[in-house]
């Protein structure tokens, strides 16, 4: 019984902030680049609140295998990783706000944040709210959506008990998902549209070992068949363009990310894929307005780098406070 | 059986405790014996388990006492206990409305601390704006929420629920571990979770925040909520 080994701790969030007060600074998002600027903040004296629309940890608490996180030799699970980050927040005063984003605006050096909890005023803000990630792109997505597709392998590997699933993608998360789900499932097959998978080359070689992973590359999914779940995948060969289906009861879509800016929309300067310009001091077009982790434009999207991010944007702001008031 | 939580565990819950608990909280079990008519073989694996986790968090705190009731047939059915574990929170604000069936192991064990203290204040967190919304609710609501141990953010699934139970006592809302009732997730086609059911009529999958998951229990009752 696997499971009960863990009985975790999740650190609760609550909303005993004061909506009334003016914050220094508003660090929205509670994945590993907020909670990093939280532990500055703290650290710095700043009056700070952080907001965050589900329990927090953000996307890495989908992982339950982090390797590359410096620290820990022998790998540790992400929602244990981010309990770390949390305790280590809170120990420097940081309270969850519990709130959905929704809106941002900025007048006369004051920035309004709308949430699904109140408005939150604030001098500065730290924008951290992530990505979420990429829909299956197919017609039949939205219906068969928690019908066989799925976006957490964590979560739901275990409705596939000796049955046969399909993981979309190419990249780490992808391969992670695929060897999760074999201690599960009867098959596991890996769909990518490239001619090689994407992942680092320790991960394929452990792929390739596993002999309930099978490797489809060069097709892409084209539709779901099913009725009221899923049933099979139509999917097309790249290069011949034929297509053909296979029978599968799931699928795990690991096909990137979708940066969460809706609430800036038109507001601050995106790149061409919509994710957030910043220059090194991680603020962006807007002053006062900082963004840190896989929001930002940035060539690596991991939990160092979102650290790393999340620090650099609270000593900015802090510094961005210094000079408002001079 | 072996402790379940670690010492290092139990120091962190007996703290909470000590600094949250207002009133006392009634944990109510209910059980089969092997072989009785609910227990099948796939979930009586699970009932042990359960009972320890319930009897060492119960024994971290004065303030909380477990009571079992064991092949108990008129009790399941004065709380209205459809499958086997069930248990309910009880304190002085609740309705046997605040049920969990299964075993509340992994992420969900937040969700069974943070509910005791909720139930122990005998008031929720919720948004002033959210809680009277929920309180003019006049008829009744039953909600499941599908979970699996190992699912990050089904425990803000399942709050959000209990948290409504505890503002109304006609909202009646379950937690179901659905691995140890496939039947009943087959039943409603669960193969993601969370995975919320609202009076056998609306359905979603995923955490979302309260004033959606409101407005999906309006839309159950037939009404439309603009916010
Ligand atoms: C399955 C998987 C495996 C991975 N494995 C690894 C790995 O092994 N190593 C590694 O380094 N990285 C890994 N990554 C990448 C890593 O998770 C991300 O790079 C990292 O989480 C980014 O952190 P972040 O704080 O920028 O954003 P996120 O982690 O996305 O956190 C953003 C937070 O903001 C919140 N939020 C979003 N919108 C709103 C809103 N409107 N209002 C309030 N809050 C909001 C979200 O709920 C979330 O908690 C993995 C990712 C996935 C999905």
């Amino acid at each position: 019984m696997e499971n009960f080994d863990l009985f975790s701790e999740d650190m609760s969030s609550n909303r005993k902030a004061d909506l009334n007060e003016v914050f220094d600074l508003a660090i929205l998002g509670a994945g590993p680049a907020g909670l990093t600027a939280s532990i500055y903040a703290g650290r710095a004296g700043l009056k700070f609140i952080l907001v965050e629309r589900l329990s927090s940890g953000g996307q890495i608490v989908f992982s339950d295998q982090v390797d590359n996180y410096p620290g820990f030799p022998e790998g540790i699970s992400g929602s244990q990783l981010m309990e770390r980050f949390e305790k280590q927040a809170s120990k420097f005063g940081t309270q969850i706000f519990s709130g959905e984003v929704r809106e941002i605006k900025k007048s006369d050096n004051l920035f309004l944040i709308e949430t699904s909890s109140g408005t939150i005023k604030s001098r500065s803000v730290i924008y951290a709210m992530g990505a979420d990630p990429m829909k299956l792109p197919v017609p039949e997505e939205e219906r068969f959506r928690g019908k066989g597709v799925s976006y957490c392998a964590t979560c739901d590997a275990a409705f596939f008990k000796d049955k046969i699933v399909c993981v979309v993608g190419g990249g780490d998360t992808a391969l992670y998902d695929a060897l999760h789900l074999s201690r599960f499932a009867k098959n596991v097959i890996v769909l990518h549209r490239r001619d090689k998978l994407r992942a680092v080359k320790v991960l394929q070689d452990i792929v390739k070992k596993n002999p309930r992973i099978e490797l489809l590359l060069e097709h892409i999914p084209l539709h779901i068949i099913g009725n009221k779940k899923v049933e099979g995948l139509e999917v097309e060969n790249v290069k011949t363009r034929e297509s053909k289906v296979i029978n599968i009861d799931g699928i795990f879509v690991a096909i990137g990310i979708v940066p969460n800016t809706l609430p800036l929309k038109g507001i601050v300067e995106l790149d061409e894929k919509g994710f957030i310009k910043t220059d090194l001091n991680m603020e962006t077009s807007v002053q006062g307005l900082f963004a840190a982790g896989d929001v930002r434009a940035t060539p690596l999207r991991q939990v160092v780098t979102a650290a790393s991010d999340g620090a650099i944007a609270a000593f900015s702001a802090q510094k961005y406070l210094e000079n408002l008031e001079r | 059986m072996e402790k379940l939580l670690k010492a290092k565990d139990e120091e962190y819950v007996r703290n909470l405790f000590e600094q949250n608990l207002v009133e006392p909280v009634e944990l109510v079990l209910f059980l089969e014996s092997p072989g009785a008519s609910r227990v099948t073989e796939h979930n009586k694996q699970y009932l042990a388990y359960t009972e320890e986790i319930l009897t060492e968090v119960s024994n971290l705190s004065d303030k909380i006492n477990l009571t079992i009731y064991k092949d108990d047939k008129e009790k399941e059915k004065e709380y209205g206990v459809e499958n086997i574990s069930a248990f309910f929170i009880e304190g002085k604000n609740t309705n046997k409305n605040i049920v969990y069936y299964g075993i509340p192991s992994g992420h969900e064990f937040s969700s069974l601390l943070e509910d005791i203290i909720d139930v122990s204040k005998g008031e929720t967190q919720l948004p002033d704006k959210l809680k009277e919304m929920v309180r003019k609710i006049s008829t009744n609501v039953n909600i499941l929420v599908f979970v699996t141990p190992t699912c990050p953010h089904c425990p803000q699934a399942v709050r959000t629920a209990h948290q409504f139970a505890l503002e109304n006592k006609l909202i009646r809302s379950s937690m179901i571990e659905a691995q140890e009732f496939p039947e009943w997730s087959n039943k409603y086609n669960v193969y993601a979770v969370p995975k919320v059911v609202i009076n056998d009529k609306m359905q979603f999958e995923g955490a979302v925040p309260e004033d959606t998951f409101l407005n999906s229990v309006y839309e159950a009752l037939g009404i439309k909520l603009l916010f």
